[in-house]
C-alpha cells in the first residue's frame, strides 16, 4: 500500500510537474507565437516598404505582428535618444552613423551576433560598406538604404531651350549653362533659377550640400590627422572657392535667389533647371510630376582635369540593445535587406539598397535615371560621411553661418573677406571637435 | 485651540484633497526646474555614461557662445516687440468694444479666434501666407503698390515676420481681458467725469487707465513670459529650403533645444534654460516694482 501510495505520490508530482512543464512550454510557446515587433524610422516615405516586407515575411512566421512608427528624421533621431537609453524605445530602428555612434559607445546598440556578422561579410555588399558598419573589428547593424550618392538633376526640355546638349560635364559650365537657364520676368523678378542650392533654412542639410562643392573644389569639412584625430579641412583655397561659387551664384551670376522656390519641389515643377540631389527625388518626380523630361548625372568635376566626386552616406537598420525580442528581430532584419527588399525599397521610394547583388535591369529599364545612382562611371571618386558623434554639430553649426554668408554683400567680389569668414568658421568646427576631445 | 480643535477635520480634510494636486504639480513644474538647475552644473550628456560635475563651466561657456548671444537679442528684440505691440493695440480695441452690442460680439470672437488656432497648423499657414513668390500677403500688398517683400528668407525682415505672428496670436487674448477690466469700472466714476465736463481721451487717461492698472500689470507679465518662450513658430518656420535663416530667428528656446536634442548637450541646455528662467523672472519682479511705485506715488 505504502508502495502504492509512494508510486501514487510520485505519479502526482511526476503529474504536477509535467503539468507545470507544459503550461510553461505553452506560455513560452504562446509568447514566441505573439512576438511583436516595433519598427521606428525617420523616413515616412519608408514606412510602407516595411508594411509589405512584413506582410511578407509574417505569411512564413504567422505567430509575429508588427507595430510601426515613422516621423520626420530630425524627430526620429530626437525620439530615439530619448527612448533608447531609457529602456522604451522599438526593437528595430534605422537611423544614419551619426546617431547610431553614440548608442554603439553606450552599448545601446549591442555587436551584430556571429550570424548577422556573417550575413554583413557575405560579400553582397561593398567592403567599403561593410567597414562602415564595423568599428573596432566588431559589426554593427545592417545596411539598409544608401543615404546619398547625391548627383546633378537636369531639366532636359529647359537645356534644350536654351541651345545646350547636355549636362554640363565642369563647374566653369555649370555656371555657363546655369547663365542660360536662368529665367527673369520684365519686373527683374527670377521666375526660373539656373540651379537650386540650399540658401536658406537652418540644419546640417545645408552643411552637407555646401561639401558637394566643397570636395568638388578639392577640400573637405573635416580631415582625420590620425586615429580619432581630425580637424577642419577647408581653411584653404577649395574651401574660399566653395563659398565663393555660393556667394557669386546669388549675388554676382543671378543663377539662384533665396526668394525663388527651392529643392526637389522646385525641380519637379519646373522652377529651376539643375538641382544636386540624392536618388529619392525620382520618386518625388514620379508622384509630382511623371511627365517632367529630365536626366541624372553625376555632379561636375570642379574644373578640367578634377575627378567627379560623389558622397557615400549608408544608412543601417538596427536592433536595440535592451529589445526583449533580439532573435526575432534580427531575423526579421535579415529579411528585411534582402535582395527582394532591397528592390522594393528602391522601386517604392527612390532610396537606393547599398547591396550590390541586386539586378537593377528591369529598374532601369523603366527609370533610366536611375543609372548614375546604382551604376556610377568608374572614374567617380567617393568621399564618405565621417562616422563622429560630433559631426552633425559641426555640419548644423557651419549651416548656421553659410546662409547669412551667401547673402552677404560684403563678400560679393572680395576674396580677403571671403578668406576671412572662412578662417572664422574653420575655427569654429575646430573649437567643436576640441570640445568633443576629437582635435588634432 | 477649541476652535483649531474643532476645525482639526476641515483642515485635515482639505490638506488631504489638495495633496494630489500639489503632488501633481510639484512632481511636474518644480521638480523639472530644481533638476535643471542640477543639470546645469554637470557635463549632462543624452547618452554619455559618464556625467562629470563641471561647476560653472556651462555658464561661462555662454558667455563665448556666439549662439547663445544671438538667440539672446533676437528673444529680447521679439518679446520688447510683441509685448509692447500687442498691449497697445489691444487697449484701444478693448476700449471700443467695451460699448456692449452685438457687433462687439462678433468682433470680440474674431479677435479671439487666434489664441484658440493651434500654433503648429497656423505657423505652416503663416509660411504660406509670408511666401514671397505665392503669399497673400505680397499679393495684398501689391495693390498698393508695395513690391514683394521676402519676409521669411530676408534675415533682416524674417525676425519681423515673426513678432506680425505673435502679435497677431496674443492680441485676441490681450483684448479680453483689457475688455473684462474695463467693464468692471464702477460706472459713477465714468458719470462723475461726464458730469464734470471730461472728453472721452481725458476719462480715458484719468479715469479709466488708472484704474485698469492692476490689468495692465497682468498682461505686460503673461504677454512677456509667453514672449521669452516663444519657440513653435521658429521651429516651424525654419523647416525646409523655403524657410527662414536660422540665425536671423534664433530665439532662446530653440536654441535651448537645439543643445538638448540635436547636440544632445543636456548639461549645457539647462544652464540656457535656468538662464531664462532668471531673465523672465527678473522683468517680472521689474514690471511689478514699476506698477507699485506708480501706485506709491
Amino acid at each position: 500500500m505504502s508502495a502504492l501510495t509512494g508510486v501514487g505520490k510520485l505519479r502526482r508530482r511526476d503529474a504536477l510537474a509535467l503539468a507545470g512543464a507544459a503550461a510553461l512550454a505553452g506560455t513560452r510557446s504562446a509568447r514566441a507565437a505573439d512576438t511583436k515587433l516595433t519598427i521606428w524610422t525617420g523616413y515616412p516615405e519608408i514606412q510602407p516598404v516595411y508594411q509589405a516586407v512584413a506582410a511578407e515575411y509574417a505569411k512564413t512566421h504567422p505567430g509575429v505582428t508588427f507595430d510601426f512608427f515613422s516621423t520626420s528624421l530630425r524627430e526620429a533621431e530626437q525620439k530615439l535618444t530619448a527612448a533608447v537609453p531609457t529602456g522604451t524605445g522599438p526593437d528595430i530602428f534605422d537611423i544614419g552613423t551619426n546617431i547610431s555612434i553614440n548608442f554603439i559607445d553606450n552599448q545601446l546598440i549591442e555587436p551584430n551576433p556571429p550570424d548577422i556578422d556573417a550575413h554583413l561579410k557575405s560579400g553582397v555588399w561593398g567592403k567599403f560598406t561593410v567597414d562602415f558598419f564595423t568599428l573596432d573589428g566588431k559589426t554593427y547593424g545592417l545596411p539598409f538604404l544608401e543615404g546619398s550618392r547625391a548627383s546633378m538633376y537636369w531639366n532636359k526640355a529647359y537645356f534644350q531651350e536654351a541651345g545646350l546638349s547636355g549636362p554640363p560635364a565642369t563647374f566653369p559650365e555649370l555656371i555657363e549653362a546655369a547663365k542660360k537657364l536662368v529665367k527673369i520676368d520684365s519686373q527683374g523678378r527670377m521666375t526660373r533659377s539656373g540651379i537650386s542650392l540650399r540658401l536658406s533654412g537652418q540644419g546640417s542639410g545645408i552643411g552637407e550640400k555646401f561639401r558637394y562643392i566643397l570636395e568638388a573644389a578639392g577640400g573637405s569639412l573635416i580631415e582625420q590627422k590620425g586615429p580619432g584625430k581630425w580637424h577642419n579641412g577647408y581653411d584653404n583655397q577649395a574651401g574660399r572657392d566653395a563659398l565663393g561659387f555660393y556667394v557669386d551664384a546669388v549675388q554676382t551670376w543671378h543663377i539662384d535667389d533665396p526668394k525663388v522656390p527651392h529643392d526637389a519641389d522646385a525641380f519637379a515643377s519646373g522652377a529651376t533647371a539643375m538641382l544636386f540631389r540624392e536618388s529619392w527625388v525620382i520618386g518625388e518626380i514620379q508622384s509630382k510630376n511623371p511627365k517632367l523630361d529630365y536626366g541624372v548625372a553625376p555632379i561636375p568635376a570642379w574644373k578640367a582635369g578634377m575627378p567627379r566626386m560623389m558622397l557615400l552616406q549608408p544608412e543601417g537598420v538596427y536592433v536595440n540593445g535592451q529589445s526583449q525580442n533580439k532573435a526575432a528581430a534580427w531575423d526579421f532584419v535579415k529579411f528585411l535587406t534582402n535582395a527582394r527588399g532591397g528592390m522594393k525599397l528602391t522601386e517604392v521610394t527612390g532610396w537606393l539598397s547599398p547591396r550590390t547583388d541586386i539586378d537593377w535591369k528591369p529598374l532601369l529599364a523603366k527609370t533610366p535615371q536611375f543609372e548614375v545612382f546604382v551604376a556610377p562611371p568608374s572614374d567617380i571618386k567617393y568621399y564618405v560621411e565621417p562616422v563622429l558623434t560630433a559631426f552633425d554639430e559641426v555640419e548644423s553649426r557651419l549651416a548656421d553661418r553659410l546662409t547669412a554668408s551667401y547673402i552677404d554683400p560684403s563678400l560679393k567680389g572680395n576674396p580677403d573677406a571671403i578668406a576671412a569668414r572662412i578662417h572664422d568658421m574653420a575655427q569654429q568646427t575646430d573649437k567643436i571637435l576640441k570640445d568633443a576631445k576629437l582635435y588634432g | 485651540m477649541k476652535r483649531f480643535r474643532r476645525h482639526a477635520g476641515l483642515w485635515v480634510w482639505c490638506y488631504a484633497m489638495l495633496f494630489p494636486v500639489l503632488a501633481i504639480y510639484a512632481y511636474v513644474r518644480i521638480y523639472p526646474i530644481g533638476r535643471s538647475v542640477q543639470l546645469s552644473f554637470f557635463d549632462w550628456k543624452l547618452m554619455a555614461r559618464v556625467r562629470p560635475f563641471i561647476g560653472w563651466d556651462n555658464y561661462t561657456r555662454m558667455l563665448g557662445d556666439e549662439n547663445f548671444h544671438i538667440a539672446i537679442w533676437n528673444t529680447f528684440v521679439y518679446s520688447l516687440a510683441t509685448v509692447l505691440l500687442s498691449t497697445v493695440i489691444a487697449l484701444p480695441l478693448a476700449v471700443l468694444l467695451a460699448r456692449r452690442g452685438r457687433a462687439s460680439a462678433v468682433y470680440q470672437t474674431i479677435y479671439f479666434l487666434p489664441v484658440i488656432t493651434p500654433l503648429v497648423p497656423m505657423s505652416i499657414a503663416w509660411k504660406w501666407i509670408y511666401d514671397y513668390n505665392y503669399g497673400i500677403l505680397n499679393y495684398a500688398l501689391s495693390f498698393v503698390g508695395i513690391p514683394p517683400i521676402a519676409w521669411l528668407t530676408d534675415p533682416h525682415i524674417a525676425l519681423w515676420a515673426l513678432v506680425i505672428m505673435g502679435v497677431w496670436k496674443v492680441l485676441g487674448y490681450n483684448l479680453v481681458i483689457f475688455l473684462v477690466g474695463i467693464r468692471n469700472i464702477p460706472a459713477p466714476y465714468i458719470e462723475a467725469a461726464s458730469l464734470d465736463g471730461a472728453s472721452d481721451l481725458q476719462t480715458f487717461w484719468h479715469v479709466t487707465m488708472p484704474l485698469l492698472r492692476p490689468i495692465v500689470l497682468y498682461v505686460l507679465v503673461t504677454s512677456t513670459i509667453n514672449a521669452f518662450n516663444v519657440f513653435t513658430q521658429v521651429y516651424v518656420m525654419t523647416l525646409g529650403s523655403q524657410a527662414a535663416p536660422g540665425q536671423a530667428v534664433r530665439v532662446l528656446v530653440y536654441d535651448i533645444y537645439q543643445n538638448a536634442f540635436q547636440y544632445f548637450r543636456m548639461g549645457y541646455a539647462s544652464a540656457e534654460a535656468v538662464t531664462l528662467t532668471l531673465i523672465v523672472l527678473g522683468f517680472t519682479l521689474i514690471q511689478f516694482r514699476a506698477f507699485r511705485q506708480r501706485e506709491a506715488a
